[in-house]
């Protein structure tokens, strides 16, 4: 017996892409989720297009004596790096199971070779078009020769590619060393602090060097990019390949952590629910990143907005500043509570416990959360801005009390699955949808939007706003006694969704 | 404790997953569900425990309709797949936390549990120290099993217990539920493909077949018989 051949092997993955695809997006959202997003990404479509083709009257107000095309080719580098970051937070690893197809007679290298071309499929290699496209047409195409415009485009589109597979190969070696993303993300905040406050520009001077010298129909910086890409490209195919022999099920002991305390009896129902969402976080991949992420946007990330010289919108960094500072766990992992339980949501039905004591043990947990972040930050404003203090005491209670419910009311809404223990990639966003992304209007605009408003009478404003908070913690049973009625209103079609898991 | 249903009708989308006008279950009584795969076995144990909701009709647990009230939770204990089980505690953990929320103090649970030690997987050493998501799928249906029996529950609901576990630990089970039906007079509602051990622990089998019950009858000595034929029919 034969394995089936290469361009049959390409059909049955289409197909089969195609019906994961359609079937995704077919039971996703509702209606109005589909308005809002439409209208979003008209929006952004529009502002890109018109951006890209009327770059000249935006250059001409901040590099008034600068042409368009050597403006841009100043900032490449650096906007290719930041879309390396953006990827690497949001991007979506494609979920295609290639597990199932393993056992067939297949050719293992024409699964890498579908994987790496159809995981090219994601929004991060469309939007940058929206603005490149009309740009290149408007400005490099007319000044410059075919050969050396063309030259310059498809440097764009290579460099799109090698942020691509490079934030593949950097999610595969992650997934094998987690720990590596620490001082990798920490190696990546200083390089930025030293390029940034030298003042030298290292990034733009390389930036620009290289892409006059391919506008001029230079080969060696063309070649650098090629060779980058093809790099690249090769390694996310070898390090798949290796992934396709050695499966990489996190469910090895190695990667378990045993953490061994016990809660008291005396705490009741609640310390044991606390005890139980603190183990579900630490031993487990996927929780325990968003763990590590709240610890880094009340350390190292806080360290790089308050270092920063704000000259354009203080109070809206301030405001983001006290947001995340004491918010973060609530914000990054306080979102898909109940996604979390997905695996043991029939069990917490099933058994002896009330969603009052499910959602009491829960905003217990954010809440606490708020106030341990709040002391470990509190050194850092010390340390650089000990004015903001104010801000970061004010926003411990707003976070607190209303953040944390926000929160909750998005969370209680959860409906897709999270496989904790599982997670093949680092950053992978299961059990996300749009209204993760749209809640975060309704959560962190209001407390920026009113930072601004009462910039010039700040005390008065941040005492509404933690006074708020305050009232608003000191109404937790109400809350709990809210939420409780609504999942028990939601609970079956919850599970529902969460039980997609097992098929 | 009695279980009754009253009207129920369950539907995913046009197909009837369940058809049920009247069942009936005494205190005391172990009933057997019996069906094909699709039969709606498990769409049943779910409308008990509440896990779904009926189209229509309704469900009571001593008189108490399962969807209205959570005091009937207190005397139930079930386990019908891995998502009753927390996968990142290790069995100790597992079983405390279970024995803390039906109200058991640490040595109360550990106490409990003795008579189910033999049909537990091993607690001690690096086996104690692995996480259930570690087991083999019949060690970790084994502590899911125990978690639902070690409470003494009033009533007790499990879905396919003997698959997947090795013959010693099939046998060691029976033992168990017949002894807690003994000793604490639970009333249990067992679904099973083993039509074998099925009837040896029930004193009644319901069978079902596309949604309805097509047979509820007493368990006497030729019930194995009776349902070999009628499924190999």
């Amino acid at each position: 017996m034969n394995s089936i051949r290469g361009l049959d092997t390409y059909r049955l993955l289409i197909r089969n892409q195609w019906r994961t695809m359609r079937r995704s997006t077919r039971s996703g959202h509702n209606l109005f989720m589909w308005i809002v997003l439409g209208v979003m990404v008209a929006y952004a479509t529009f502002t890109l297009f018109v951006l890209g083709f009327f770059f000249d009257r935006f250059s001409i107000i901040l590099f008034p004596s600068e042409e368009p095309v050597l403006v841009v080719n100043k900032f490449l580098l650096a906007g290719f790096l930041s879309l390396f970051f953006i990827r690497f937070l949001f991007q979506k690893t494609p979920r295609m199971i290639l597990s199932p197809y393993l056992h067939l007679p297949i050719k293992k290298r024409h699964l890498v070779a579908f994987f790496q071309a159809s995981s090219l499929l994601t929004i991060h290699n469309i939007y940058p078009l929206l603005f490149f496209i009309p740009f290149w047409m408007r400005f490099v195409r007319p000044e410059h020769t075919v050969i050396s415009s063309s030259l310059w485009l498809a440097s764009i589109l290579l460099l799109m590619g090698a942020s691509h597979y490079g934030n593949l190969v950097l999610r595969s070696l992650l997934a094998r060393r987690a720990a590596w993303f620490y001082p990798l993300m920490a190696l990546l905040v200083v390089v930025a602090i030293v390029d940034e406050t030298s003042g030298q520009g290292l990034t733009s001077t390389i930036s620009a060097y290289m892409f006059a010298q391919i506008l001029s129909e230079g080969a060696l910086s063309f070649g650098l990019i090629c060779g980058v890409f093809f790099i690249l490209a090769a390694w996310s195919s070898i390090m798949l390949m290796r992934t396709l022999r050695k499966p990489l099920a996190s469910s090895s002991g190695a990667t378990t952590k045993r953490t061994k305390f016990r809660v008291p009896a005396r705490y009741g129902i609640t310390g044991q629910l606390l005890h139980l969402e603190i183990l579900l976080m630490w031993r487990n991949r996927r929780p325990r990143h968003y763990l590590f992420l709240s610890l880094m946007f009340s350390t190292m990330y806080l360290v790089v907005m308050m270092a920063s010289e704000r000259v354009y919108g203080g109070a809206i960094f301030d405001g983001l500043i006290g947001l995340f500072a004491s918010g973060g766990l609530a914000l990054n992992y306080g979102q898909l509570m109940f996604s979390w339980d997905s695996r043991h949501f029939d069990g917490i039905l099933a058994r002896n416990i009330t969603f009052k004591q499910v959602v009491h043990a829960k905003l217990l947990l954010l809440q606490l959360s708020c106030l341990v972040l709040f002391v470990i930050s509190l050194p850092l404003f010390l340390w650089f801005k000990p004015e903001l203090l104010v801000v970061h005491f004010a926003f411990l209670f707003y976070n607190a009390g209303i953040t944390t419910i926000l929160v909750m009311e998005l969370a209680s809404r959860n409906l897709s699955p999270v496989d904790i223990s599982q997670s093949g990639s680092f950053f992978n966003y299961e059990g996300f949808s749009a209204k993760h992304w749209l809640w975060f209007i309704p959560t962190a605009l209001p407390p920026t939007l009113f930072m601004i408003a009462v910039q010039d009478n700040l005390i008065v404003g941040l005492v509404f706003l933690s006074s708020i908070g305050l009232v608003s913690l000191l109404a937790t049973d109400m809350w709990t006694n809210y939420f409780a009625n609504a999942l028990t209103r939601r609970k079956y079609i919850m599970a529902e969704g969460f039980r997609k898991h097992a098929r | 404790m009695r279980v009754e249903l009253t009207d129920i009708l369950k539907r995913y989308g046009k197909t009837t997953a369940l058809n049920v006008p009247k069942w009936t279950l005494d205190e005391g009584e172990i009933v057997g569900l019996v069906g094909s795969n699709g039969a709606g076995k498990t769409t049943f144990l779910r409308l008990v425990l509440d896990l779904l909701q009926p189209d229509y009709g309704e469900i009571t647990l001593d008189g108490q309709p399962v969807s209205k009230s959570v005091d009937w939770k207190v005397r139930t204990g079930s386990y019908l797949d891995e998502s009753f089980l927390m996968g990142f505690l290790t069995i100790s953990e597992y079983l405390q936390f279970t024995g803390s929320i039906y109200g058991f103090q640490n040595g109360t649970t550990e106490r409990a549990l003795e008579s189910f030690a033999s049909f537990l997987p091993p607690r001690t050493g690096d086996d104690g120290n692995k996480l259930i998501r570690e087991l083999s799928s019949g060690n970790s249906k084994k502590v899911g099993i125990v978690a639902a029996m070690f409470i003494r529950p009033g009533l007790l609901i499990l879905d396919e217990p003997f698959a997947s576990l090795d013959p010693p630990s099939q046998i060691r089970l029976k033992r168990c539920l017949l002894t807690l039906a003994r000793e604490s007079g639970t009333t249990m509602i067992i679904s099973s493909h083993d039509l074998g051990h099925v009837t040896e622990v029930c004193s009644r089998i319901t069978v079902l077949d596309e949604g309805h019950i097509v047979k509820n009858e007493k368990t006497s000595s030729a019930t194995l018989s009776e349902l070999q034929t009628y499924f190999s029919s």
